[in-house]
């Protein structure tokens, strides 16, 4: 089997790693550097967006890239939201507001919309539905997520 | 984080589970890592009905990483087929035979054929690819009624027809007591002022949670059969593997991992993959692990709600309901399921038809076929969403008839006092459907509506509002649960309390996502005087929690947060007993001691108390100078069981826009009124509300399950099969009416389960009511612009 | 769903070393990855079994927006964000940031390309329909370092073709200046927002005192491929801003002479209808931006 070494950065933790060219960004995370806090929802697609991480601060899905594209990049995946122990205003408001029930599709969306608040600190309702497309969740009908990413935008201020 | 000892039942308390959730330490099934464990992926059938001619292995057999391949044949005479008792109804049915792979024939595409097990997933997909299946095609059965017309292939090749049950809901056991009782109802329909006769079809579609399906088997020669499942009834799982593997029960245990991603009823069923994948560590014995992807998912499982249904209405010419005749027609596919066999649901909704009206009498029938495409598995508003679909619709169209407000002909019907028996004995138990219904008409605004509706229209703008409402299950009462899953409806909690003074909960179903840890945290804490945090619970794990038959009909709220507060009741009386005798207080009963702020107190004289620690630690730790007859330790077991089902009940409105050019809308707000009594944290009920009622517009807007004529399906991913995003839509708002249950406890009622039934009825009500100028009814779903707009464009055509 | 076994994975720096490394692969063994979103899909099905990656993300200078007198120049590495988000592009180009901004989702629009759209030309695609109605010229790059350009239109084939031969790589894109007031708009229907277009329309136009003086109008989500509308195009001109008839009128035309299919989520006629509502839309939003 093909493979390639790559060295890539997750939550601040330098990985050097020889994997299979095939291997997919989101099994490295998870199964190489047991960060098991990204999720596969739809498998091949990229349509559900739970595998979403920050590749050098921009959300993207793990599941739809090779981990050798991700070689000299830094990433950051949910565990890494949380600074020293401490909850970003947006997971707090997450759990405050009752923004997830399973809590599958969760991270993804901790890591869209945590980029989205960066980019647009005072969304409106519209823009932060617009802005939560690209993640599928089943549980909450968005609503309570619609009212969490309001606070945390809030708060951030 | 409000709340104090007195009031955590129906405080904000924020939930305990989403901690590890939005850290990213949630532990799902497939993070769950067990040392050199292999995967399994499975080959599916490429034809919806074809013979095996023949499976060749060879090729996935000889690469590198593949530790075993296994096909029907090999396994068919190695494990005992289904059915077996525990995952069989008690109704009179048809039940077919079948073994986790196919075996001479597949009958669905999609249907596993055979499967590989590799050291690496990416080299179990390589093999599965690598197996060359020769076919030899079938007719293809694609729909009921083809399923059920003269000279129809027949699926199971063994049976006389494709019919795997059909029953009459009103007329009685017999024939003659049936036919007599079809000539009394057609009496009722020969007088009426009013007759409605429609056909009403709801599409294939279900729950799709964002987790898929999974099972991680291992087999340990001193400790047997270990397995984790995504799975909503461990404890039935549990006896369904020892009686298919012939592996003794006690040898059988089954987690639940803590966190799974969703439910919705579609991980209830006992399906074929975990037979095979804990047969195969068996045999292996060696840890075998299988995550499905979301094309098995979509292509195997998530599919219901596919019925038809010949409604009629009898009514007099003020609205008054005289009858109901419906006859029902469901499309089960291949039926090959354990649980529900793909016709528990239709038959339920055919239970659930008559809502929360008052019908003088009815005659109901339901007829279910199988046919090529795979097996209807539970959605949450099991059953009911196609009913419910009809009868919303069908009121609606009464109103039309009689000239009146869909509002007035709903209210003038509703069962005004309960309890109350429906004509297909469903038991109503408590509640005020009529303040529930006057509630979500102070927030509707009717006339208010109205007004701005004629504005609208005369500007060339279309908008409407819609009604609709649904009695739900609050749990499944044994009385009915017994009948028709063969097992048991109470709920079942285990109260350990630790010396510490801290609560353990065990709980033998297995939630995905309801808040179970928190809910009954929180009933706990209000029981004994303490913080909820300092409440934890075990879920799911058939070693160490009660028997229950699972997460499934809305049972929490009602039946597993009733047990769990019954055994605190014993726990605290036991207590109170030895605190008492301790105190020498002869006079002193139980009643007399109170759990509040974290003391326990005499309540004749407040000065006389302990730390609920310090009382609890002197019966579990210091067990001398007890009472005669009295023990050491704390902890009990409480099975509940309601002295009658139990239901709540719900309406909603909405309002949308309809562009008549396009026949696309937009829902410009959505409310709804609830009882679910005694709410124990809101916003876990509001959640649940908005997600049900979500779910329900997604089914009805977006998602198909479509095969095409030759039963290829064509809808196994996201992309096809359509969820709703954020942006899809509107807030919804929640409001209550509660009137406490009496059944239970805390007067709680279970939630969650039929929530989304009315949501098809009350959209298409307002999208009709939109376009009342063009006469428009829907009447089949999906409900889909571009159908819209045709039946707008014949309509605007013919006038 | 796993990629079948890949042999190599390389990330050349230079245009030519991404072609040699083409170049030392058979036919369709090798491809280029630029932002990947809807090739790693087709990987990820096994649709499409490359045994070489050629990641471009690391190729210098195929990505920016130069905005100048002659027009617009596009990197083909540039991505969706990047435009949608790029405030320059107003009047004539419009159209690209109506697109850019409703392609997939906020992931999607980090990591994919313009490029790579044109290049992938699926039938359900915002950007290949825009490129056409815009007229936007393709620049390509072959293996002996010689380039040639193509209009959009040519370039653009039925669902999947492109004009791209094996040894060649799409360097720029760019859409010519407009010669006085112009606007465009793109608008796209599917089920759900956002969702792949089962109708797509893109209209430039450029006007005189409100007046209609030229205009292209392109469909995309098309089983034959993005095509444009001679027959609209022609009746668009002469037609005032605020004509709703004249515009319908011209949009009826477009909807008469294209070639409509049904899928699952329309049939023919819906699609007409599709191609008439929201090419009326979009040419009244052109109207607007040509106003300024």
């Amino acid at each position: 089997m093909s493979t390639t070494t790559i060295t890539v950065t997750i939550n601040g933790e330098v990985f050097e790693e020889t994997v299979p060219v095939r291997m997919l960004l989101v099994d490295f995370i998870r199964e190489r550097a047991a960060l098991t806090g990204t999720h596969i929802g739809c498998t091949y697609e990229g349509v559900c967006g739970a595998c979403t991480v920050q590749i050098d601060g921009e959300a993207v899905k793990s599941c739809l890239m090779v981990a050798a594209q991700a070689d000299g990049h830094e990433i950051t995946t949910v565990e890494g939201l949380a600074q020293g122990g401490e909850l970003s205003p947006l997971q707090r408001a997450f759990n405050e507001q009752h923004a997830l029930q399973c809590g599958y599709c969760t991270p993804g969306i901790l890591m869209n919309m945590d980029e989205f608040l960066r980019e647009n600190p005072d969304p409106t309702d519209d823009e932060i539905r617009h802005g939560l497309v690209g993640n599928l969740c089943r549980c909450t009908g968005y609503a309570h997520i619609v009212d969490a990413v309001r606070q945390a935008a809030k708060e951030t201020r | 984080m409000t709340g104090t000892s007195e009031g955590w039942v129906g405080s904000h308390f924020h939930r305990k589970e989403d901690h590890r959730l939005i850290t990213g330490k949630g532990r799902f099934l497939a993070d769950i890592a067990r040392p050199a464990a292999l995967h399994i992926v499975f080959k599916r059938s490429d034809h919806a009905h074809a013979t095996i001619e023949s499976v060749d292995v060879s090729a996935a057999k000889a690469m590198a990483g593949v530790v075993a391949v296994v096909t029907g044949d090999d396994i068919k005479d190695e494990i005992l087929p289904m059915p077996q008792p525990v995952v069989q109804p008690a109704l009179p049915a048809t039940y077919p035979k079948h073994w986790p792979l196919a075996v001479g024939k597949v009958k669905w595409h999609g249907e596993p054929v055979a499967a590989v097990i590799a050291r690496d997933p990416y080299v179990a997909a390589d093999a599965a690819e690598a197996i060359e299946v020769d076919y030899d095609p079938l007719p293809y059965v694609g729909d009921a009624e083809s399923a059920l017309a003269d000279g129809a292939t027949i699926v199971h090749e063994d049976w006389p027809d494709n019919i795997i049950f059909q029953m009459d809901f009103t007329g009685g056991a017999d024939e003659e007591s049936q036919r007599a009782h079809e000539a009394k109802v057609q009496e009722v329909f020969d007088s009426a002022d009013i007759v409605i006769k429609q056909r009403f079809t709801c599409h294939r579609c279900g729950v799709a949670p964002m987790e898929t399906r999974g099972a991680l088997f291992e087999w340990d020669e001193s400790d047997g059969l270990t397995g984790w499942l995504t799975t909503q009834r461990p404890h039935i799982d549990r006896l369904a593997l020892s009686d298919i593997l012939e592996i003794p029960a006690e040898k059988i245990r089954i987690i639940a991992p803590r966190d799974q991603g969703g439910g919705f009823g579609v991980k209830a069923p006992f399906y074929r993959e975990p037979m095979l994948i804990a047969y195969m560590a068996k045999k292996l014995g060696r840890p075998v692990r299988w995550i499905e992807t979301r094309q098995e998912h979509l292509m195997a499982v998530s599919q219901e709600r596919d019925q038809i249904h010949d409604l009629e209405v009898a009514a007099a010419s003020d609205g008054k309901l005289l009858a109901i005749r419906d006859r029902g027609l469901a499309d089960c596919g291949d039926g090959c399921e354990g649980v529900y066999w793909g016709f528990l649901m239709p038959f339920l909704g055919a239970v659930e038809l008559p809502n929360a009206y008052d019908w003088p009498i009815g005659d109901i029938k339901v007829k279910v076929a199988i046919t090529n495409k795979s097996a209807l598995s539970p959605a949450r508003a099991f059953g009911e969403f196609p009913t419910r679909f009809a009868m919303e619709r069908a009121i609606d169209m009464v109103a039309k008839r009689c000239g009146m407000e869909p509002a007035d002909v709903r209210r003038k019907n509703l069962v005004a006092t309960l309890p109350h028996m429906s004509i297909t004995n469903e038991y109503f138990d408590s509640g005020d459907f009529i303040k529930v219904w006057d509630n979500l008409m102070a927030e509707a605004d009717l006339p208010g509506f109205r007004a701005s509706q004629a504005e609208a229209r005369a500007e060339g703008r279309y908008l409407g509002i819609g009604f609709g409402l649904g009695v739900e299950l609050s749990g499944v009462a044994s009385e009915l649960f017994v009948p028709m899953e063969n097992q048991p409806g109470y709920g079942a909690a285990t109260v350990r309390l630790d010396p510490r003074g801290k609560v353990l909960v065990f709980e033998g179903d297995a939630p995905g996502g309801q808040g179970h840890e928190t809910t009954v945290a929180q009933a706990v804490a209000h029981s004994f005087g303490i913080h909820p945090n300092d409440v934890v619970v075990t879920t799911g794990d058939t070693g160490t929690t009660p028997f229950g038959s699972g997460t499934v009909g809305a049972r929490a709220g009602s039946y597993f947060v009733s047990a769990a507060v019954q055994a605190c009741e014993f726990l605290k009386e036991k207590i109170a007993r030895i605190m008492a005798h301790d105190l020498a207080l002869a006079e002193a009963s139980p009643a007399d001691f109170s759990f509040a702020d974290g003391f326990v107190t005499y309540q004749k004289d407040a000065n006389i108390k302990k730390t609920f620690r310090e009382a609890v630690e002197r019966v579990i730790m210091a067990p001398i100078n007890l009472p005669e007859g009295e023990s050491g330790g704390l902890e009990h077991t409480a099975f509940f069981e309601a002295e009658k089902p139990m239901i709540a009940f719900n309406a909603d409105v909405c309002t949308v826009e309809v562009d008549i050019e396009t026949g696309q809308f937009k829902i410009l707000s959505w409310t709804t009124s609830e009882d679910v009594g005694q709410i124990i944290n809101p916003q876990i009920v509001e959640g649940q509300m908005q997600g049900a009622i979500v779910q329900g517009l997604s089914n009805t807007m977006f998602e198909e399950f479509v095969y095409d004529e030759n039963g290829q399906q064509l809808t196994a991913d996201f992309e096809n099969y359509k969820l709703a995003t954020a942006a899809d839509v509107p807030d919804i708002k929640v409001t209550h009416a509660p009137t406490p249950c009496p059944y239970t406890p805390l007067g709680s009622r279970g939630i969650g389960e039929g929530r989304p039934s009315d949501v098809p009825g009350t959209l298409c009500n307002a999208i009709c009511d939109a376009l009342g100028p063009f006469g428009i009814e829907i009447t089949d779903l999906p409900l889909r612009p571009d159908s819209l707009w045709r039946k707008i464009q014949a309509a605007r055509g013919a006038s | 769903m796993y990629p079948a076994p890949i042999d190599e994975y390389v990330r050349p720096a230079t245009v030519a070393d991404a072609l040699a490394a083409l170049g030392r692969y058979d036919e369709g063994d090798a491809v280029f990855v630029a932002g990947g979103q809807s090739l790693m899909q087709a990987v990820k099905a096994r649709l499409v079994r490359p045994r070489c990656l050629i990641d471009l993300q690391a190729v210098d200078g195929l990505s920016g927006i130069d905005v100048g007198a002659d027009g617009v120049r596009i990197g083909p590495m540039t991505r969706y964000a990047e435009i949608a988000r790029d405030e320059r592009l107003t009047g004539a180009c419009a159209a690209l940031r109506d697109a850019a901004q409703r392609v997939g989702d906020r992931q999607v629009r980090n990591r994919g390309t313009i490029g790579g759209s044109l290049c992938w030309n699926y039938v359900a695609a915002c950007m290949p329909p825009t490129a056409i109605g815009l007229g936007a010229e393709l620049e390509l790059t072959a293996a002996d370092g010689g380039t040639r350009t193509l209009a959009a239109e040519d370039f653009i084939g039925g669902p999947l073709e492109t004009a791209r031969e094996e040894n060649e790589i799409l360097t720029a894109i760019t859409i010519p200046a407009a010669k006085g007031s112009a606007g465009s708009a793109y608008k796209k229907w599917g089920l759900v927002t956002d969702a792949l277009p089962v109708i797509g329309v893109c209209v430039a136009l450029e006007a005189a005192d409100g007046r209609c003086t030229s205009a292209r109008v392109a469909v995309g989500g098309l089983a034959n491929g993005p095509t444009r509308s001679g027959a609209a195009e022609e009746a668009l001109v002469g037609v005032d801003a605020g004509d709703g008839d004249g515009i319908a009128a011209a949009l009826a035309k477009a909807a008469g002479e294209i070639e409509t299919q049904e899928d699952l989520w329309a049939d023919s006629d819906y699609r007409k209808q599709l191609i008439r509502s929201l090419g009326a839309e979009v040419t009244a939003t052109a109207f607007a931006r040509a106003a300024g």
